[in-house]
């Protein structure tokens, strides 16, 4: 998350006075870029992933561990690292000294919580099979780089949240609660990134809302979970804010961890990988291609079962990043009836995505959302300004939402050349998918960001998912693979992979064939099909219903195939893809790991992090089966995590997650 | 028929067909499944097999082979070849085109040089383009890994249907190869299989050296050090490669040409010994199944393995094969 122009940020009354103005100036500057780069060609492929920290502190005499809110002074320190500046890293966005180097060293950018870090590599990747290898290098690098700039009992884990973020004790340094932009009765204001951007979003959200967000996750029930559970540290009795009123109007819902802040989902770690397409017309396509996937990667990963000190009754992040971010009013959520808003909205900003946007002939209308909601008049423009339905839908569909953070200098005056506004509503629609346009004053081209996967607590294993994606990316369009299936399935499936053990007890909707169909055009001549008198061919040219081309599937006979049915399964493409392209023996050793941790998740031979952590809670000694993280059993979780990092199970710690290595 | 031996060339199979047909089989699959596949699904194309009704006889009819191939001097192409639509998309510098010839089990040693040659032509004209990235020789019966202690690799290997030829063989197709180099045809050379022996040899024996060794792994990931060390100091890159020895053995030939329910009809059902219905002239008098085919003993000669991939995006843009037996009496 890059850090956007300082200036006087609106409260939101003011900034939903200037919302339609944000719009339609953003609707502008997406028409330039529109017509500046829909012609672009030939780039290249590059990809870049970004890997996110959370950066915790032992104790190890009390054994305790702390999340260590010191993120501005880390980013300080990486920034004015002389030697790191020379090889190209540093801290992009604090700017100290110029950038040179040959050897392109990881770059740091600040995020949502003051506990975070992320960093990417210092250049992006390309389809060099050699280049595929050095990303866990480079990986490894970056996590070095950022041990070297943090103190001795500091390590940056990649856990996608902390476990006891929220229990009004485990952050370093101490803040108290209850702070006048987030109002949440568990974290401080401080938790948050200090950036005005940060704070503004996360009070202009509630504000907008009018009311905190709401997280409830299902608690898991242990043979001593009380039934129904109440979460013994929801505080009735607070009174600083008016706010305060949400839970004894019902916030907290029984059998649920309730937690009331954007910081329990915007601070959580995910494992985002971006790719350039050869130009629009490939980018649509991979953006449509993948978005089935998004459902299957958020399983695979999956990584996070305890909010707060409690074992929950999920897998994964993705419902509570989406609640933590939830704008919507009660009008807009069904809860009352429409008055003073436009339209009520299915979705949170943070979702799985709505919208398929390729000119594909296979893409059938039936696959689109039904209940899409779209702006008509923003729709309009774009279409009168030169853009084509399907694309114009896409974005009129993301610009229904208002801009949450407006500065007021940049209402001025209209910068054509800029792409701020447009940004603004872009940035803050945080789809599963999200189709990115070339940025203004530089050669990049349209690209694709795959964004559903988890954060895995090895290098090893976020490169082998970082690998995986690129490789299907480039299977598709060697084959010219077809997975599409109706968009709310895809919605459907994204809320089946929140459940415990999804990967292994839960089956998606997938596509049941996903080969192209035999053009029967074979070496250009007429085909006897298209001879008056010869039989028409049996296979049907005109497509059957819709239900009949998908079907329900275990995340093993989608990754690893489904004999029985023909379905050929996502490794096996990938490995023929490998075997249709030279590779060098070494790399391919190599990508066979990457391919065998991911075919073990799918198949149950490798735990993922989620089945891992919840079972090393379980057996822990301290756990009294009654659903309760303590804090000994949360410093043990994160020292594991620390070891299995350093040592990615080679020393046999951890082997039902990464197998033997 | 009249010299007694016809060339056959006995297909062509395609990107389009080939994934098709490669991505629906198993991993435990043999590796030459896709390529057989998508021969028999080009020749079903074309010459309609599969469309034909079964009459009341409970009998297939075929269409005769002669109106879908195409005979030009002794040279008979399943199904008939037609170039023109089949360039790349891009100029040819975006692309990494790598060729592979198998010389199979069998197959007259003499034939190589002009086999060679039309194997390169037939994919160069496909392909409209002037030259290759790399071109890799396969020669039957020869395994790098024959003295490796991986024995899931050698039950895997299938039967060894062919002895390894002598070096002097070898270095005498070698000859050929690198004159497709020196005429600015074929940029890189490489072989399949070749141990650090051979490799050896080869380096020492060789004008332009290989730049390639293409080994098949089959899952153990373990490379024999020499083999490796070799590699390293000459520079020649080892690249790994998943195709079966005989790509395309006599029986299947046979099959996909026969008057199998799934054959292609062009050839006649071999005959049995003492079978007295086998006419000693030509076209065979069947019992009434079929009409006009060919007849006489079926010997595969080559493979030729295209793959055009765009090298800045990793996309395989076209791959296909073109393949060539040879007819008897």
């Amino acid at each position: 998350m890059g850090l956007l122009a300082v200036g006087t940020p609106l409260d939101w009354p003011e900034a939903k006075k200037v919302a339609d103005h944000v719009r339609e100036w953003g609707i502008e500057q997406l028409l330039a870029i529109w017509n500046r780069a829909k012609g672009k060609e030939r780039d290249a492929l590059l990809w870049g992933d970004e890997i996110e920290y959370l950066v915790v502190s032992f104790d190890d005499e009390k054994r305790e561990v702390k999340l260590s809110l010191r993120q501005a002074d880390i980013l300080e320190a990486l920034a004015n690292d002389a030697e790191l500046l020379k090889q190209g890293g540093g801290v992009p966005d604090l700017a100290v000294g110029e950038a040179k180097s040959a050897r392109s060293a990881p770059t740091f950018h600040p995020e949502f919580g003051r506990f975070m870090l992320e960093a990417t590599p210092g250049r992006p990747w390309g389809i060099g099979f050699k280049d595929l290898l050095d990303v866990e290098q480079d990986m490894k690098w970056r996590r070095q780089i950022a041990k070297d700039h943090i103190f001795a009992y500091e390590y940056p884990v990649t856990l996608t949240t902390f476990p006891m973020l929220g229990d009004r004790k485990s952050i370093t340094p101490f803040y108290e609660p209850s702070g006048p932009k987030l109002r949440s009765q568990f974290v401080p204001d401080e938790i948050a990134n200090p950036h005005i951007r940060f704070p503004t979003l996360a009070a202009n959200i509630r504000w907008r809302r009018g009311r905190k967000v709401e997280l409830n996750v299902p608690v898991f029930h242990d043979e001593n979970t009380s039934k129904p559970w109440k979460d013994p540290t929801v505080n009735y009795d607070l009174h600083n804010w008016p706010e305060d009123d949400d839970v004894r109007n019902g916030a907290a819902k029984d059998d649920h961890i309730y937690m009331d802040a954007m910081a329990f989902g915007m601070g959580s770690c995910c494992l985002q990988i971006t790719f350039q397409a050869t130009n629009i017309a490939e980018g649509r396509k991979m953006y449509d291609q993948l978005s089935p996937l998004g459902p299957i990667l958020l399983a695979l990963t999956a990584a996070t079962p305890i909010y707060k000190g409690f074992l929950a009754d999920t897998d994964v992040r993705w419902n509570q990043i989406s609640a933590a971010v939830d704008d919507r009013t009660p009008e807009e959520l069904g809860e009352k009836p429409l008055k003073h808003d436009r339209w009520r909205i299915p979705k949170s900003r943070y979702a799985s995505n709505s919208t398929y946007i390729s000119q594909d002939p296979r893409l059938r209308p039936e696959y689109l959302d039904p209940d899409l909601v779209v702006d008509e008049k923003l729709k309009a423009r774009l279409v009168e300004g030169g853009m084509d339905d399907i694309l114009a839908t896409h974005f009129a569909h993301l610009f229904i939402r208002d801009p949450i953070v407006v500065f007021a200098e940049d209402l001025k005056e209209l910068d054509l050349s800029k792409t701020d506004h447009f940004e603004n509503l872009q940035s803050t629609n945080w789809q599963h998918m999200r189709f990115k346009p070339p940025p203004p004053g530089n050669d990049i081209g349209w690209r694709v960001e795959v964004r559903p996967m988890e954060i895995q607590i090895t290098d090893f294993e976020n490169a082998a998912f970082s690998v995986f994606v690129v490789l299907i990316t480039r299977a598709i369009l060697s084959f010219d693979l077809n997975f599409y299936i109706p968009i709310p399935r895809t919605t459907e499936n994204m809320e089946t992979a929140h459940k415990r053990d999804a990967v292994l007890d839960d089956k998606f909707y997938f596509r049941k064939d996903p080969l192209p169909r035999r053009s029967g055009r074979t070496n250009g001549t007429a085909s006897p099909r298209s001879r008056p008198n010869t039989p028409q061919p049996s296979r049907p040219h005109t497509p059957g219903p819709v239900e009949d081309e998908y079907e329900l599937m275990t995340v093993d006979e989608i990754i690893n195939g489904k004999p029985a049915s023909g379905f050929p399964g996502l490794i096996p493409l990938v490995e023929s893809y490998l075997d249709s392209v030279n590779v060098d023996v070494e790399t391919r050793c190599e990508l066979a790991q990457y391919l065998a941790l991911i075919r073990g998740r799918a198949n149950g031979e490798l735990w993922t992090a989620a089945k891992w952590i919840r079972h090393f809670v379980r057996e822990h000694e301290e756990y009294k089966k009654d659903s309760v993280v303590t804090d000994g059993m949360a410093f043990d979780l994160v020292k594991a995590a620390e070891r299995i990092t350093v040592n990615e199970g080679r020393d046999g710690f951890a082997r039902e997650m990464l197998g033997r290595r | 028929m009249a010299t007694g031996e016809e060339e056959l060339d006995v297909g062509q199979a395609k990107k389009e067909d080939e994934f098709g047909s490669l991505l629906r089989l198993s991993p435990k699959s043999k590796s030459n499944a896709e390529f057989i596949t998508s021969l028999r699904a080009n020749f079903a194309d074309h010459s309609g097999v599969q469309d034909v009704h079964v009459n009341g006889d409970g009998e297939v009819k075929k269409p005769s082979y002669k109106a879908w191939t195409k005979k030009t001097g002794d040279m008979l192409e399943i199904p008939a070849i037609d170039f023109t639509n089949s360039a790349l998309q891009e100029e040819r510098e975006q692309y990494d085109i790598t060729v592979k010839l198998f010389y199979l089990p069998g197959a007259s040693i003499e034939k190589r040089a002009t086999e060679t040659r039309e194997a390169i032509q037939l994919v160069l004209k496909e392909l409209h383009i002037p030259s290759i990235d790399l071109l890799i020789v396969s020669f039957p019966g020869i395994y790098f890994d024959e003295q490796e202690d991986c024995p899931d690799k050698l039950s895997t290997r299938g039967p060894v249907e062919a002895d390894p030829e002598p070096l002097e063989s070898l270095l005498e197709a070698w000859k050929t190869i690198e004159q497709l180099h020196d005429e600015g045809i074929v940029l890189k050379l490489g072989i399949a299989e070749f141990g650090k022996e051979r490799l050896e040899a080869l380096l020492d024996k060789a004008r332009v050296p290989p730049a390639v060794d293409q080994i098949n792994l089959r899952d153990c990931c373990s490379v024999p050090k020499d083999l490796m060390a070799l590699a390293k100091s000459k520079k020649v890159e080892l690249l790994v490669h998943n195709d079966c020895s005989n790509v395309l053995p006599r029986g299947t030939v046979r099959e996909l040409l026969g008057q199998g329910p799934d054959g292609a009809g062009v050839l006649a059902e071999p005959s049995k010994a003492g079978d007295k219905r086998k006419s000693l002239h030509g076209e065979e008098q069947t019992n009434g199944r079929s009409h006009d085919c060919l007849v006489g003993d079926v010997q595969p000669q080559w493979v030729v393995k295209y793959t055009a991939v765009v090298r800045n995006r990793g996309v395989i843009e076209n791959k296909g094969y073109f393949a060539a037996a040879e007819l008897t009496d």
